[in-house]
Order: structure tokens, then C-alpha cells, then sequence
């Protein structure tokens, strides 16, 4: 089905605009799909625990700015690149990891709903984001970007560390007790606890395995763009939540797809690149992202068999 | 059972809701090899107190004596491990998942070697073994890989029940059992708590159907507005003074 969807676009660009075909369009179109799939394969954890976390897109240019800072500090101390990377790395993921944790402490002891929660962080991550860098991009460095073009094949190498976090992802969600407890929790909160699952540590985990991946995320778009900017992850939380829907997740939890997130994600770089390609107004783009969800929650109501 | 040694107790229980006093200096014991019955109106308290037995909730005050060691339960959790398996009045499934997931639930199968230190599920042996546990314990369901949302009230409740019986080590509690279930069904669930007993387990069995409770319990303890109100053994009523003594319209005739 979404396959179908995927492929019909593809088709409707393609005969649009036949660029759109093109090997830089597609090298775009996957530096597009790995700034959203972390986010969007974080989110099929928090979405199948029963949750949302909406502060993925500012924990993206949160993360970045910091990161960046980190980098440049080290890169006026002419550190090699190695060393430079690798604190890039943790110094991203550290930050996505304590704006989880915020986010989960705020959900299991100060009792906030995960949508309240989260918009907040939303806002502080955003806002701290701005302050930081004086709504200027951080630490610029040239080199950055010919990290993400050092290629094997058509993928460059943090895009490769993007598709294998996704198999691992994938692994994880369908396969391991560790999903099995996520589907559980969001299936049923009481049952997974009368089961004897340790329920506040397990949602205490998803929300800090979504903010770890927005961490990363940070870093390949700083990879990308050769700089923190304060508004990388600018509306990518919608972006995200919406490819997990199209994908066929339910937003009352228990129900989600790695697979679909995938596909729901390619589906939303599609468009958005499409319509970019065929010129029209750039902010299209986001409406037809709104039409996509709707669509898919559409979709999903009238599925029969479904429940609550 | 007169003469055997008390399997499991609850002394001077007590348990509010904020100002709700669902339990009331509640003392009830269960013994191996017996079938306690819990009976009260809606909202007497058996729920509650099968949650504080069962560990969701602890007591506000008094305590709890499992083979005559203090226990204090953190969460069901170590409930569990102790051996004490519960059937929660309606709400124990996850209606997402198979029924062989539900059933080993807390309690997945890994895989051998590397991939189960990974985490990695035995998925079909434990689909597999579902069918069979709940087989053992008289539950018949055919495909295992159904999502419990896809069962009828009373297949969910054959399932539940089922999980609780075969994981049971030594206290079964089951809150309201034949709800949602036809009569031949309940009938077939009676003989289920039957074996249990047998197999030495302590059950407490709770039921607004007061046939059942006198054909199947040895004793029966009688709930009202948070307290003990009656605990006898089951010859000492008949149907017409149990029901006398839930509703408390026996006390108050002359
Ligand atoms: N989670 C809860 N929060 C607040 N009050 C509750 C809760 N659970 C039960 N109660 C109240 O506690 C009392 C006992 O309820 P319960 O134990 O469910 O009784 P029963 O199972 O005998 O019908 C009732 O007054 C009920 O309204
Ligand atoms: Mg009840």
C-alpha cells in the first residue's frame, strides 16, 4: 500500500520534472530522508509506548549548536578530525539524552501528560537553541561538509551510520523483548505493569532513546550544513510524527511499524523535494505534509477491526 | 482448613483513595489447598484488596504475611516472582498483541545464545508454548498468533484466566473470573479453580454469582463498605443469609 503510494509519486515527479531522477536529486532526497528518518524511527518507540514527544525537531538544533560549539573549541585547538567527530558525537547524543530524561521525569514524576511534557521542552530546547547562538549559525567549518561527501557507493558514510541505526531500530522494535515491552506498555499501561514490567524505566528509556537519536540527528545535519543552526529541526517533530502515522501507527499507542516509518518518511521527503523540484511556493510543502496525515489518520479510523 | 499452617495473610489492612477508605482494618487469611471466597456489593473492596495483595497497590497500613515472613511488595513485580499470579477484574491484557504474547508476558522466552543475551525473542516457541499452557489448564483457543483484540469478551477472559492458573506457584487471586463467560463456561472455570486447589494452591475466588461461590469455596469472607463484615466457613451458609449478609439486611431483621 504505501509502497504503491511511494511509487506513484515518484512517478508523478519524475514525469513532472525529470531531474527529478537526476543522481543529485536523489544524493539530496537521502541527506533529506537521514535528517528525519532518527527522528521519525525515535518517535515509532514513543508513539508504540502510548506517548509523544514532540521536542525532537528543537532537540535536533539544540543538540547541533551545543555540539557545534564543542567542535569549534576543539578545532580552534587544532585538534585532529578524528577526536573532533567523535566529541561531535557524544556531545550531541549526551545533550538528546538529558532533554530525554527532562522529558521523562516530567512525564513519570511530575505526572505531565507526554503531550504537555514535551511541548515544553519543545519551546525550551527551541528557545535556548536561539539564545545561545544569537540566531546564528554555529561554528562554521568547511570541513564538515566533506564528511557527508566522502562516498561508498551513492551513500556517504554518516548516511550508512543512519541506515544501520534504522536496521538496529527495526531489530529492536519487532524482534527483542525490549519492543515487546514498548507495544505492551502502549497497549495496555496497567496489564504491562501487573506483568511485572518495570513500566517508569522502560518509558524512562524510550523518551532518552528518542532524544539520543535527535541528538544524532543534530550531528548529521551539522555534518550537512557545516554548522549548528538554531533552526535545523525547525517543524521536523511534525515531519517525524507524521511519516510514523503514515507508516500506520496509532496515536493511542500499541500499533506501530519500523517499516512503515521508513516508508512514511521516504513518502514525506518525496513530496517535499517534488514540489520544490516543480516549483511551486515552498511552503506548499508543509500543507501537503498536513493533507498526508490527515489522509493517513483517516485511514487508519475507517481500517476495520481496529479499536479504540 | 483446620490445622494447616496459614499460606498467605493480610493483618489490619487498611487502603484509601484520598478520602475514600476502600479497606478497613481488613484480616483475611488464605491456605494452601483452599478455595477462599471474597464476596461484597459493588464497591465493597475485593478489588482493592486483590490489588494489595497482588502488589499494584501497597497498604496504607498493616501488613502482609506470605508463609508467615513479613513481605512487602514494591510492585507486582515481586508478587510474581513469589509465585502469586492474579486475574484483575477486566483490565489484565494487552489487546495489541497475540495471545502468546500476552501469556508470557514479564516472562519472554529468549532466544539461545548470543541473539537471546541481545534480547532477542523466541517468538515461536513461545506461541507454541501458549497454546499448550493454556491447553494444560482447560482453556481451548485455536491460533495463538491472534491479537487479544480479536477474541470475544469470553476468549479474552478464558486467556486471562488461563495465564494466571498456569503461571500460579502458590496463590492464585481472581477477581470476578465468569464475568463475560456463557454458563457452560463458568461451570468449566469452576472445575479449573478446582485443580488448582488440588494442585495445593491458596485461591481466593470472587463472584457476585453466590451459587458458585457456595458450590466451590471452603470458606467465604464477606466485604462491606471496606470491612471484614463475616468470615465462616461456607457450611455455615445457605444462599439466603449470604445474601443477608452482603446487603446487611440480616443484621437489621429481628
Ligand atoms: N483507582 C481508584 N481511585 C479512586 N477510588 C477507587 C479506585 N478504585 C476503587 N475505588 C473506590 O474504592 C472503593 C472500593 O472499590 P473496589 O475495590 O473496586 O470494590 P469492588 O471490587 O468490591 O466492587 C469504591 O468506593 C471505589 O469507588
Ligand atoms: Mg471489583
Amino acid at each position: 500500500m504505501l509502497l504503491v503510494a511511494l511509487g506513484a509519486l515518484v512517478a508523478y515527479f519524475a514525469a513532472r520534472a525529470p531531474v527529478f531522477l537526476s543522481s543529485q536529486e536523489l544524493a539530496n532526497i537521502l541527506a533529506d530522508f537521514c535528517s528525519l528518518i532518527l527522528l521519525g524511527v525515535g518517535e515509532t518507540f514513543v508513539i508504540a509506548s502510548g506517548g509523544i514527544d514532540l521536542s525532537v525537531g528543537s532537540a535536533t538544533s539544540f543538540s547541533g549548536v551545543i555540539g557545534a560549539f564543542a567542535m569549534k573549541a576543539l578545532l580552534d585547538g587544532h585538534q585532529n578530525e578524528a577526536v573532533v567527530l567523535a566529541v561531535g558525537v557524544a556531545v550531541c547524543a549526551g545533550v538528546g539524552l538529558g532533554i530525554g530524561l527532562v522529558n521523562a521525569a516530567l512525564i513519570n514524576w511530575a505526572r505531565l501528560v507526554p503531550f504537555v511534557a514535551t511541548l515544553a521542552m519543545l519551546g525550551a530546547a527551541a528557545g535556548m537553541a536561539i539564545v545561545l547562538s544569537n540566531g546564528e549559525p554555529v561554528g562554521l567549518d568547511p570541513r564538515a561538509i566533506s564528511y557527508t561527501t566522502a562516498k561508498l557507493g551513492p551513500f556517504s558514510y554518516p548516511s550508512l551510520v543512519v541506515i544501520a541505526v534504522v536496521a538496529v531500530a527495526w531489530l529492536t522494535l519487532h524482534f527483542t523483548r525490549y519492543g515487546r515491552y514498548t507495544f505492551a506498555i502502549g497497549s495496555n499501561e496497567f496489564a504491562a505493569r501487573a506483568a511485572g514490567i518495570n513500566v517508569r524505566r522502560h518509558v524512562v528509556s524510550v523518551y532518552a532513546l528518542s532524544g539520543v537519536l535527535a541528538g544524532l540527528t543534530g550531528m548529521f545535519v551539522y555534518m550537512r550544513l557545516g554548522s549548528g543552526a538554531p533552526t535545523a529541526g525547525l517543524n521536523d517533530e511534525l515531519q517525524a510524527i507524521a511519516a510514523v502515522v503514515i507508516g500506520g501507527a496509532s496515536l493511542y499507542g500499541g500499533v506501530a511499524r519500523m517499516s512503515g516509518t521508513v516508508l512514511g518518511t521516504l513518502i514525506i521527503n518525496t513530496v517535499t523535494s517534488g514540489l520544490i523540484i516543480s516549483n511551486i511556493q515552498a511552503n506548499w510543502d508543509q500543507v501537503a505534509v498536513a493533507l498526508l496525515i490527515g489522509l493517513a489518520a483517516t485511514m487508519q479510523a475507517l481500517r476495520p477491526g481496529r479499536r479504540r | 482448613m483446620a490445622g494447616q499452617a496459614v499460606l498467605y495473610e493480610a493483618v489490619n489492612v487498611s487502603k484509601s483513595y484520598g478520602s475514600v477508605e476502600a479497606l478497613i482494618d481488613v484480616n483475611v487469611q488464605l491456605h494452601a489447598g483452599e478455595v477462599l471466597g471474597l464476596v461484597g456489593d459493588n464497591g465493597a473492596g475485593k478489588s482493592t484488596l486483590v490489588k494489595v495483595l497482588s502488589g499494584v497497590h501497597p497498604p496504607d497500613s498493616g501488613k502482609l504475611f506470605l508463609e508467615g515472613r513479613e513481605r512487602r511488595w514494591s510492585s507486582p513485580h515481586d508478587a510474581l516472582a513469589e509465585g502469586i499470579e492474579t486475574l484483575y477484574q477486566d483490565t489484565g491484557l494487552a489487546p495489541h498483541l497475540t495471545i502468546g504474547a500476552n501469556v508470557f508476558l514479564g516472562r519472554e522466552l529468549l532466544r539461545p545464545g548470543l541473539l537471546g543475551r541481545l534480547g532477542f525473542m523466541a517468538q515461536r516457541e513461545m506461541e507454541r508454548a501458549a497454546l499448550h499452557e493454556l491447553a494444560q489448564v482447560g482453556v481451548e483457543v485455536k491460533g495463538s498468533r491472534k491479537t487479544v483484540s480479536d477474541l470475544s469478551g469470553g476468549q479474552r477472559q478464558a486467556v486471562a484466566i488461563g495465564r494466571a492458573v498456569a503461571w500460579a506457584r502458590k496463590v492464585l487471586l481472581l477477581d470476578e473470573p465468569t464475568n463475560h463467560l456463557g454458563a457452560r463456561q463458568a461451570l468449566e472455570v469452576l472445575n479449573v479453580i478446582r485443580a488448582a486447589r488440588d494442585r495445593g494452591l491458596g485461591v481466593i475466588f470472587i463472584s457476585h454469582t453466590l451459587p458458585h461461590v457456595l458450590q466451590i469455596c471452603d470458606r467465604i469472607v464477606v466485604l462491606r463498605l471496606g470491612r471484614v463484615v463475616r468470615d465462616a466457613s461456607t457450611s455455615e451458609f445457605d444462599a439466603e443469609s449470604l445474601l443477608g449478609t452482603i446487603t446487611g439486611l440480616l443484621e437489621k431483621s429481628p
